[in-house]
């Protein structure tokens, strides 16, 4: 990941947006008494479905796969969790956003932490 | 020449720009500078799109530089014209690259064979006109081998490769297939972007 504060500051902005889009979405499809299983598949493959909405227009400002793998992915854990949640109990729209931020929150660092595992030299031969 | 391919890029030769000279190219151009700072001697680079990758090149090299559209290099043509050095643009496919055997001291590319129909074949062909013991040097990104990466790039896939490329490539698999030795692969950005450097063997 870049260390440049405009690559910080973009990424951090593209992840924030994307779990929540995807949080705001999954709770307005997945409502209470939805078969639990369902409610996750559903609203995984619409979170990061709708998370790509949110890559197209930061991808021009912020970088390409740089900003697609962390925003898909966070669209896709924000949507399974406020999904599941929202199968559980009504979820009003200011609980979504806001958790589905933290999740791009979270997903983000996740992915910084793994980056910096699979970042670096191999050499052959 | 393969049609299909000239047409989808000469389409994508309206928007490349807007798509990719910001975010990407800002990001990717330190590793960019860095991987082009070893140019030296006769060198041919692949895909040179809309130029956005010259202004990473280091100033008075002598560059072939070959497209398979067209419409890209009018994009590049001021790119072109403002490079300090001598860059020879030609449209060309690499799978019929119209060069002699052991032409070039070195290849370069830069997010290519993301693009490239058949990139075994068109690896072999850049081996073709690479001397014995010239260097292939590589920015490009690939698939990943981790899930939930992988799915994601897999399904990407399906929709990216309609108008540009495919996110999926296993390229550094490719370099070894087309019997160029690895020498150095270095990730930037998980196991997706990274730089490949090979050698043609002697």
């Amino acid at each position: 990941m870049d260390s440049r504060w405009y690559f910080v500051f973009g990424d951090l902005l593209a992840n924030l947006l994307a779990g929540a889009v995807a949080a705001w979405f999954s709770a307005l499809v997945v409502g209470p008494g939805w078969p639990m299983l369902a409610a996750m598949l559903v609203a995984m493959a619409l979170g990061m479905l709708v998370s790509l909405f949110v890559f197209f227009p930061c991808s021009i400002l912020f970088g390409a796969m740089e900003v697609m793998l962390p925003a898909m992915f966070t669209g896709m854990v924000s949507g399974m969790i406020i999904g599941m949640w929202a199968a559980m109990h009504p979820l009003d729209s200011g609980t979504a956003l806001l958790a589905g931020a933290c999740c791009g929150l979270v997903c983000l660092s996740l992915i910084w932490l793994l980056n910096t595992r699979l970042r670096g030299v191999r050499s052959y031969g | 020449m393969d049609e299909k391919t000239r047409r989808k890029w000469d389409r994508a030769s309206r928007s490349f720009d807007l798509m990719a000279s910001r975010g990407a190219e800002q990001r990717w151009q330190p590793a960019k500078r860095e991987l082009f700072g070893h140019m030296s001697g006769n060198i041919l680079f692949l895909a040179l799109g809309t130029g956005l990758d010259i202004a990473a090149f280091p100033a008075r090299q002598r560059i072939t530089a070959i497209d398979i559209s067209p419409k890209m290099l009018e994009v590049a043509q001021p790119r072109i014209d403002a490079y300090d050095g001598e860059i020879k643009a030609e449209v060309m496919d690499v799978h019929e690259l119209g060069y002699a055997d052991d032409s070039f001291d070195q290849v370069f590319t830069s997010c290519t064979f993301c693009s490239v129909p058949r990139p075994v074949q068109g690896l072999e062909a850049l081996r073709r006109v690479l001397k014995p013991g010239g260097e292939l040097f590589m920015f490009e990104h690939t698939g990943s081998r981790y899930y939930p990466f992988k799915l994601m790039m897999d399904l990407m896939t399906q929709l990216s490769r309609r108008f540009g490329p495919e996110m999926n490539r296993p390229t550094v698999a490719n370099v070894a297939a087309a019997g160029f030795e690895l020498r150095q692969v270095n990730h930037l950005f998980l196991d997706v972007v990274k730089t490949i450097r090979a050698v043609n063997p002697a």
